[in-house]
Formats: structure tokens, sequence, C-alpha cells
């Protein structure tokens, strides 16, 4: 199969600045998984000189967000080969495009391993994804590689370094590709052209049962889009606390001081609702640091238990 | 060097393939991984030798994942070496396997899996080469392999960098001599070997006759306190002659040389014994190749040190001589030393002891000079 080849990675600002926050505060190196989309972009500048040929209309892959592993290994064996079994929970609504290695000091080329993961991960063909707007079907293979590291020498401003390659599986090569920070900003807008939001958020028809008369003819084609949204309007319900969208519209009018209250109910309900859900989180995150530092203690115990024997 | 800041596994690892390897390995840049150093140095460089050069490659441990076995990162112009991918050519499956294997059932507490891997990788490397020069396209190289390959031990290199032009270097060892058994007492932990550098320039293909390849001894290089291959002067190369030609003259007269390096050390122990009942019993001398000699002497009231440096090329060259006060003592807390002395009546065809009697002569007169020297220099201060 032919590799199609990406003339560039583009990347959201805050995106890669969440990732080199988590590489930096790493006790070790860290590598994991880059999910995203993969986009032909038209050209948009028309050449003047008609003896011109015009521009190949562009393949540029987003980086939407990634996901890093708390140990190495973890989706890979010590010769680089993927484990697709590994991969497939956290594959629900997202795509693979590629994966990253972050190591600290060391030359800003693939390594051994390296190599052999991204051979690998490129070669899974249930992993490949649609290209987004092609005029014809191809499937792009999750072929990037991100590799992060830090000067030889310590600085005293913290200083990353970062290189983005394409594998491309014909030539067995790393095809080193420019990576576009994206940012916000008048001066980005064009940028925006190929976004597509990447949140599961459900789309929720609240007006649905005032506006079904409106829309009598219109029933049979509706009738899977009524029962998601009756699913939508159930799982909303339960956010609700029992309070109806319906009673919402008494708020305005004479009615209205008799019905601050019951929203005031609501709103505490609400609040209490996420402070216990807070307070979830908080302890287990703590739990989860407990383990961890537990486990790099254990870590520790076998490395310094072995060389004495 | 110290290996205190690795944690153990790896410095046992480490440990292991600097003691064993059978060349000697270079580590540099040794680095640690870790967000802070409490984990420990778990990266370095290691500088291999291949091809009468270094390869450097970069080892990476994880000192806070000790079981999994480390990464490693070659050179720049190497981005096409790939030894864990398996291909399947010709012969190269089974070295593949091998390497898979060491890395496969990779096991931190044994000390050998390092150096099973470098040397399972430095394999792969030399036939990965090997591949590249095969595929030169330049007649005499092709000719040049196909009649030289069956000699054992050979390496090949090809540099191709953006400015040099491409050329194509050879490794040669040369003679199946083990010089390492012919010294009595051998000192040397390594196989001591000559080899013969031979670099082809590539790609001048409508030049009418290839240009002789530049050629060059080089010796591991303790070998160099037995015989200099600086010394040798190599046989001209003719125009149209092949590798294949050259070399069994070469190894020849080499041949030769060494034997005659070997016998010069008996030479140089009778001319230090023939010192002995002029200067008395030497108090240091090296006993294995007999290249130096130190004797104390005094001359009145002035003690020195009398040292005899005696050259691969005696008894054709004369021994160098340098005298060292006793009594003297710089400022900076060095002794007093005169400069070498070379320039003193001589004959390669005297006995030893005529030549220890006409250096104890001439020292009669040098240590007063030097006697001399001393007390100036002293009272300049």
């Amino acid at each position: 199969m032919d590799d199609l080849v990406l003339q560039k990675i583009a990347i959201s600002g805050p995106t890669l600045a969440s990732m080199i926050q988590r590489l930096s505060s790493s006790p070790a190196d860290v590598d994991g998984l880059l999910f995203g989309h993969v986009t032909y972009i038209a050209p948009s500048t028309l050449p003047d000189d008609s003896a011109q040929t015009p521009p190949d209309s562009q393949l540029v892959a987003t980086i939407s967000s990634f996901l890093s592993f708390p140990s190495l290994l973890s989706f890979y064996d010590s010769l680089g080969r993927v484990d697709s079994s590994s991969l497939t929970p956290h594959l629900d609504h997202k795509s693979i495009i590629g994966w990253f290695s972050s190591r600290r000091k060391t030359p800003l080329r693939p390594s051994v391993r390296e190599f052999s993961v991204s051979r690998s991960l490129s070669s899974i063909p249930n992993l490949s994804l649609p290209v987004q707007d092609a005029n014809f079907n191809s499937h792009f293979s999750p072929s990037i590689f991100l590799l992060f590291t830090t000067p030889i020498q310590d600085q005293f401003v913290q200083t990353n370094q970062y290189r983005a390659f394409q594998f491309q599986s014909a030539k067995l090569r790393f095809n080193p590709v420019s990576i576009d920070i994206v940012n916000i900003g008048p001066a980005f807008r064009g940028h925006y052209g190929s976004f597509s939001p990447n949140s599961a958020l459900p789309f929720l028809n609240c007006e649905l049962r005032s506006l079904t008369a409106m829309n009598e003819d219109r029933t049979e084609e509706k009738l899977t889009g009524m029962k998601q949204a009756a699913k939508d309007q159930s799982e909303l319900d339960m956010c609700t606390e029992g309070m109806q969208i319906g009673r919402l519209s008494r708020l305005i009018g004479p009615e209205a001081v008799n019905y601050t209250a019951g929203l005031e109910d609501l709103y505490q309900k609400m609040l209490s609702k996420i402070e216990s859900l807070a307070r979830l989180v908080e302890t287990s995150s703590a739990k989860v640091l407990e383990q961890e530092s537990h486990n790099r203690k254990l870590r520790y115990k076998v490395a310094r238990s072995t060389g004495v024997e | 060097m110290s290996f205190d800041g690795f944690p153990p596994f790896i410095s046992a690892q480490l440990h292991y393939l600097l003691n064993h390897f059978p060349d000697k390995i270079k580590v540099e840049q040794v680095l640690s991984g870790g967000k802070s150093y409490t984990g420990g140095l778990d990266r370095f460089t290691l500088l291999i030798p291949y091809c009468l050069d270094h390869i450097k490659w970069d080892v990476i441990y994880n000192a806070e994942f000790p079981l999994s076995p480390p990464d490693i990162i070659f050179g720049p112009d190497d981005e096409d070496f790939h030894p864990l991918h398996a291909t399947g050519g010709e012969g190269e499956g089974d070295l593949k396997s091998r390497t898979r294997s060491v890395l496969s059932d990779w096991n931190n507490k044994d000390p050998t899996r390092l150096l099973a891997l470098i040397q399972e990788l430095r394999d792969q490397y030399m036939s990965y080469q090997r591949k590249r020069v095969g595929e030169v396209d330049d007649d005499r190289l092709k000719f040049e392999i196909s009649t030289i390959l069956s000699r054992e031990g050979i390496e090949m290199h090809i540099s191709s960098g953006a400015e040099k032009p491409e050329e194509v270097k050879f490794s040669v060892p040369l003679m199946d001599m083990n010089i390492n058994k012919m010294v009595h007492a051998c000192p040397w932990r390594h196989p001591q070997k000559i080899y013969l550098q031979v670099i082809y320039p590539v790609g001048r293909k409508y030049a009418s006759t290839p240009s002789a390849p530049r050629l060059k001894l080089m010796s591991t290089i303790e070998l160099r306190v037995l015989f200099s291959v600086d010394d040798v002067k190599l046989p001209p190369w003719l125009d149209g002659m092949c590798l294949a030609e050259y070399l069994p003259h070469l190894e020849e007269s080499l041949e030769k040389q060494v034997l005659e390096a070997v016998s010069l050390i008996d030479i140089r122990r009778r001319f230090i014994e023939a010192l002995a009942p002029l200067f008395g019993r030497p108090l240091e001398a090296d006993p294995i190749f007999c290249r130096k000699a130190t004797f104390l002497e005094s001359s009145g009231s002035f003690v020195f040190l009398v040292h005899v440096l005696i050259s691969t090329q005696f008894p054709k060259q004369q021994p160098a001589l340098m005298l060292q006060s006793s009594q003297h003592i710089s400022p900076q807390g060095v002794p007093k030393q005169s400069p070498l002395l070379t320039d003193y009546p001589w004959s390669p065809r005297w006995e030893a002891s005529q030549m220890a009697e006409r250096i104890y002569d001439f020292l009669v007169d040098e240590s007063l000079n030097f006697k001399r020297f001393c007390n100036e220099s002293q009272s300049q201060h």
C-alpha cells in the first residue's frame, strides 16, 4: 500500500503545552498515544501565473489529544511489537494517528525500539482512519511519531526539544514533518476551517415535545431521532433532580417569585452533587498518588536488589 | 571510570561489557533521565571500535523501570540500520533472530546481557555496512570485494557526508600470528593486531584508470611499545594492482619485521644487564619489553638518577638518557631534570659492554654539567 505523505502536522497550543507539562513533570521517560484526524485541505492561494501548476492539495494531520502511559513498554513489548489488544480500550470515539516518546538528555533521533513500534503501529490494518474531505476513499495509517527530549547540558531555563516524523512503511524510513502550532487569535482563524469537535457531548433536542405538532409530515424520518431524543431527555432529567424543563417557562411573569425558591433548591442540589463528586475525585487521586509512589518504591527495591547477587 | 552514580543492575552490566568486550570500549556522556537525580545515572554513549574508527551508540536504560531492556540510538548516518526489523534476507535472519532473543528474554539480573546485545548489534552492523558497500556501483570495488571477502575479520565502512566525496574504507587484519604469545610474560589483555586501512574513492566512474587507494598501516595502541607501524615503509601500489596481489608481499615483510622486533627485546635486555656492572643494580627496569631502566648514581656528594630510554629501533638508534637530581627541586615541587640526551658517541656494531662503557664515560662528564645547571638554577631563586 502506498503511504499518504503528510505535508504537516497541526497541534493546538494548549494540547502541546499540556503534553510538555505532562512529560516534564514525569519522574522518568514516558510515551503514549496520539489521537486526532487527518484532512485534505485544498490550496487556498491560486497562482497568478497560469503556466505554474497549482499545488497539490495538502494532507494535514491534526493532533487533538494524547494519552500517556504510566510505565514503559505499555502497549508494546521489548522488541517494539505493538499489542493491538491493549489499544482497544482507548479507541472509543477516537482514532489513533500515531504515538510519542519522551526521553530526557538523548539525541533527537528515533531509536531502534521507536523504529519498531512505529513500524508495527502503522501496519495494524484496523487502526487506519479515513481521510476527511478526500475526493477518493483513502485511509491513513497511524504513522506519526513525535519525539521529545531535553538538551544534554543542564540549562538554566527548562528547555524541551521536539521533532515530528511520519513513518513511511514502503521505504522503512522516518520522514521529518513540520509541526504547525495552532493558536487562538485572528491570525489563526484560517486554521479552524477543518475544525471538528472531538468531545462526545450528546446533542440534546429538548424542544422536541413542543415542536412535534408542526413537523408531523416528517415523523417517519424522525422516529429514530425521537428515540434518541427521549434517551437524551431521560439523561438530562437525571441531572435536574426532578425539576422538569417545562417548569422553567413559569419563571417569566407573575408566577416567577414562587418559583425562585424552587430553582434555588435545584441549584443547591446540583451544587452538593458537584461537591460530593469533587470530594470523590480528591480521595481517588490521593489513592492513585499513593499507589504510584508505592510502585516507585517497589521498582527501586528491584533495582537495588539486583546487581548485588 | 567510576560507576558510582549507576543503579547496581546497570553498573554490573556496563562493568561486564567493558571488561569482556574483545576490544576497548569507551563510555561518554553519562547522564540521568530522571526528573531529579534520585533515580541515578541511566544513559550513556558507547564508543565502540569499528573499522579502525569508532561508532557512537547511545544506550538508554531507565532507572525507574529496571526490568525493561535498554534502548539504543545509532549514529546519525545510520538511519537505515534496522537490526530488529526482520527482512528475511540471506543469512541475515539468523543474526536478527539472535538479537531479538537477547532483547525478548532480557534479564536485568544477568550482568552479561549488555555485552551480548552490543556484540550481536555490532555483528549486524558489520553485515549492514558490507551490504551497503556491495551496493556501490564501482567495478573496481566489486572486484576487490569478490577477491578479498574470504579473508577473515575484514570490516568495511562507507562514508558519505554532504561535503566529502563518497569513500569506502576497508580494515584488513594482517598476518595470522598471535603476537601476544610471542612476548614472554605478555601483559596485554586484548590481542594485538596490525591492520591495513585501505580507502577507495568512489564515484569517478569515467576515470580511465582507477586511482590508487590510500593505504595506511595501523595497529592496536599497546603494540607500539614493541613495534611501531610508523617505521614500516609500505611497498608501492602499482597501476592496475588489486588488494589480493598487494597483501601477500606486505604480510611477508611485516612478519619478518615483527619477528625481528620480538628478538630485539632480548638485545635490549642484554644491554640493560651490561649496564649493571658499571651503574649498579637498576632501581627500576621494564622487565617485559626492556624499554626503560633507571639507575641511582652519585658524583661526589651529588646524587642523581639516570633514566635510560631505549627505542624499538635499538641498537640502530642509541638510547636516550635523562638525568634527574635527587637534591634539587623546582619551586613547583618537581625534581630538576636534564633534557633528553641523545648526542653522544655511538655505534650499533659495538658489543653491549662497550656501549655501557661509552655511556658511563659520557655521563661522568655530563653529570658535572648537570650539577652546575642544578646549582645555578637553584641559586636564582
